[in-house]
């Protein structure tokens, strides 16, 4: 489904990612770790689109085709999601109207019809309780003035919504307390799909306590130095990160 | 008559060298209508009033509701201390309409003025007195006939008496080939209270001075505007607020949308006289510049005359955020709808302020077809 092939990347000159192989198929769940400050963000960031990125060197195809070359919206559109480390505040726009238009841009790009004011209010509603999210939420501003675990269920909500082939989730599970972490993972494994596949970027292994992967990477310094099965994960929770960074 | 054009070409001689007039200009009026652009036009223009979408209370001659008297009276001569815009439309403006709402009465529906220009320069002028303990809202529409250049004079008194409450929306939706120069004065007495929201979207160039005498203990006015400016469209309110009185209250907030090589300016002055003790003001202006060439002139003046006062003032300049659009982009919405939505969000602010539903919707339409279509 994803195919990242010697990606570099810099940010204002300055080298971040130096050097990625990574492959992503379909119904499988990565989880990528590492220090802070070792390009988990930027990688999760460049996939989605995030302008200010420089992509110097390699390639990312999606379901066989050059992703790079697409816009933000056309990704995902072609079913790409990434649930934010810092959920930006946008007031002024509602939610659940952001979420319709989002949806109904997806939905006509499939050749979908578009869902009417009934029907999407129903989808949403469901999808809400999967992460527990009161549905007061969706008459509110994007994101303001909710709490960081509010934030961070909003994101897994909108996943919920949109349905998407791949959804790259940065660093979901901080700032939650262990409540609403349970909820988060619980929501996170309900969308566990066969057609679906997840990329969890996290310096903690808590995350992983509920949500197995298949496949764990350490990334630092920009490359990723090893990969291994949800046992690698438990190592470095025990070990921590020294023993590979040397 | 060529006295008063004397007159008139030497109060346009002097504007180049006024402070208030540094950033406007009415080089477009001369470049539409001519050098001597204030010849009044011959036919009066408020002939036929289209029928608004909502219900109202008509003030030209159809209006008869016995809460309400009208009449029309030579204009009065004289008051030369007033800003130029005020000025030129006595010059001109041969008939005042004076309009009273009787005291103590709250009409349901609002009361509805529609002002036009139909080629050529047409003046209005109406005084409207609210009478004590009255509630009213005030529809004011400014839209255009036919197409031709044509400068509207808009010249309108409100005196509100003593617990009056008026709640006034001033659109000013002009074709493009049409220029206004409005002029607003409200007197309030004691513990009224004037509302305003000031939307600007049409016309060439558009400039409102607004003046609000506090007079008596008590009295609050709360004025809201709302530029959203393409093209070479330029828009200038002056406002100027005078704290006469002890224990009054005013606010302004101002948002500006400008695009292509608009030019918006905002100018509030606050004034706080010797003896207006306990006085409670603030303003501030927004401004949202979605291209390089579109530009803002804000400027908040304050002039007080004494120690027990509390006056904050504020401006902001700023673009589109890029991380809003891309957080609304990778939900799927495209560029441009991502930053209608941003914009649309900024101008809420002040929209949503208007609680008459027709023409809040109205408004909204208005707004998001300018931006549509650029
Ligand atoms: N927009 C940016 N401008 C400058 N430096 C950046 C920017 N984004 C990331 N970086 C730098 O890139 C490195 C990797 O950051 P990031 O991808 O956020 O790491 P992680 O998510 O693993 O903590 C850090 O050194 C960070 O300071
Ligand atoms: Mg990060």
């Amino acid at each position: 489904m994803l195919e990242i092939q010697d990606l570099c990347v810099s940010v204002e000159g300055k080298e971040i990612l130096k050097g990625i192989n990574l492959t992503v198929n379909a119904g499988e769940v990565h989880a990528i770790m590492g220090p802070n400050g070792s390009g988990k963000s930027t990688l999760s960031n460049v996939i989605a689109g995030r302008p200010g990125y420089t992509v110097t060197a390699g390639s990312i195809r999606f379901e066989g085709s050059d992703l790079l070359a697409l816009k933000p919206e056309e990704r995902a559109w072609a079913g790409i999601f990434l649930a934010f480390q810092y959920p930006v505040e946008i007031p002024g726009v509602n939610n659940s109207y952001l979420l319709k238009a989002g949806l109904n841009a997806l939905r006509k790009q499939r050749g979908e019809e578009e869902l009417d004011a009934m029907d999407f209010m129903q989808t949403v509603r469901e999808k809400a309780k999967l992460v527990e999210l009161d549905p007061a939420f969706l008459s509110r501003s994007v994101n303001e003035g909710f709490s960081g675990g509010e934030k961070k269920r909003n994101e897994i909500f909108q996943m919920a919504v949109l349905e998407p082939k791949l959804a790259l989730l940065d660093e979901t599970d901080s700032g939650l307390d262990i409540d609403a972490l349970r909820i988060v993972a619980g929501g996170i494994n309900k969308l566990r799909d066969p057609s679906r596949a997840m990329v969890m970027v996290t310096h903690y292994q808590r995350l992983l306590d509920y949500v197995t992967p298949d496949v764990v990477h350490v990334l630092a310094d920009g490359r990723i130095l090893t990969s291994g099965g949800a046992d690698l994960a438990r190592k470095l929770e025990r070990e921590g990160y020294d023993w590979l960074l040397k | 008559m060529t006295d008063t054009h004397d007159t008139v070409a030497a109060m346009v001689a002097a504007l180049s060298r006024h402070e208030a007039w540094r950033y406007t200009k009415l080089s477009p009026l001369v470049a539409a209508l001519g050098a001597e652009w204030w010849q009044p036009a011959d036919q009066v223009a408020d002939s036929h009033t289209p029928a608004p979408e909502f219900d109202a209370i008509p003030l030209d001659g159809t209006c008869d509701l016995p809460a309400i008297s009208r009449q029309r009276q030579a204009t009065p001569e004289g008051g030369h201390d007033a800003p130029f815009t005020a000025q030129l439309n006595r010059l001109f403006a041969r008939q005042t309409t004076a309009i009273r709402l009787t005291d103590g009465s709250h009409p349901e529906q609002p009361l509805l003025l529609i002002q036009r220009a139909d080629g050529g320069a047409c003046y209005h002028r109406h005084t409207l007195e609210i009478g004590a303990q009255s509630a009213v809202t005030l529809i004011e529409l400014f839209d255009s006939g036919r197409s031709e250049a044509a400068l509207c004079s808009s010249h309108l008194q409100i005196t509100l008496q003593p617990g009056a409450r008026l709640t006034h929306y001033r659109i000013q939706q002009q074709a493009a080939s049409h220029h206004h120069l409005g002029s607003l004065q409200i007197e309030q007495q004691r513990d009224s209270h004037y509302r305003l929201h000031a939307i600007e979207l049409g016309g060439g160039l558009s400039r409102l001075d607004l003046t609000i005498h506090l007079q008596q203990p008590g009295a609050e006015c709360d004025l809201n505007g709302l530029f959203v400016l393409a093209g070479t469209q330029h828009a200038d309110h002056h406002l100027t607020i005078d704290h006469a009185a002890p224990h009054c209250r005013s606010r302004a907030e101002y948002r500006t949308v400008l695009d292509g090589r608009s030019h918006g300016v905002f100018n509030g002055k606050v004034v706080v006289q010797p003896g207006a003790i306990r006085t409670d003001s603030a303003q501030h202006s927004a401004n949202l510049l979605l291209s390089k060439r579109a530009q803002i002139d804000t400027k908040p003046e304050l002039e007080i005359y004494n120690d027990d006062v509390q006056c904050a003032h504020g401006a902001t300049v700023g673009q589109l955020d890029d991380e809003q659009l891309f957080y609304l982009r990778s939900r799927g919405v495209s560029e441009d709808g991502a930053r209608t939505m941003l914009i649309t969000a900024f101008a809420e602010a002040v929209i949503m302020g208007i609680r008459h539903d027709p023409l809040r919707q109205r408004v909204e339409q208005a707004v998001l077809s300018k931006l549509n279509n650029g």
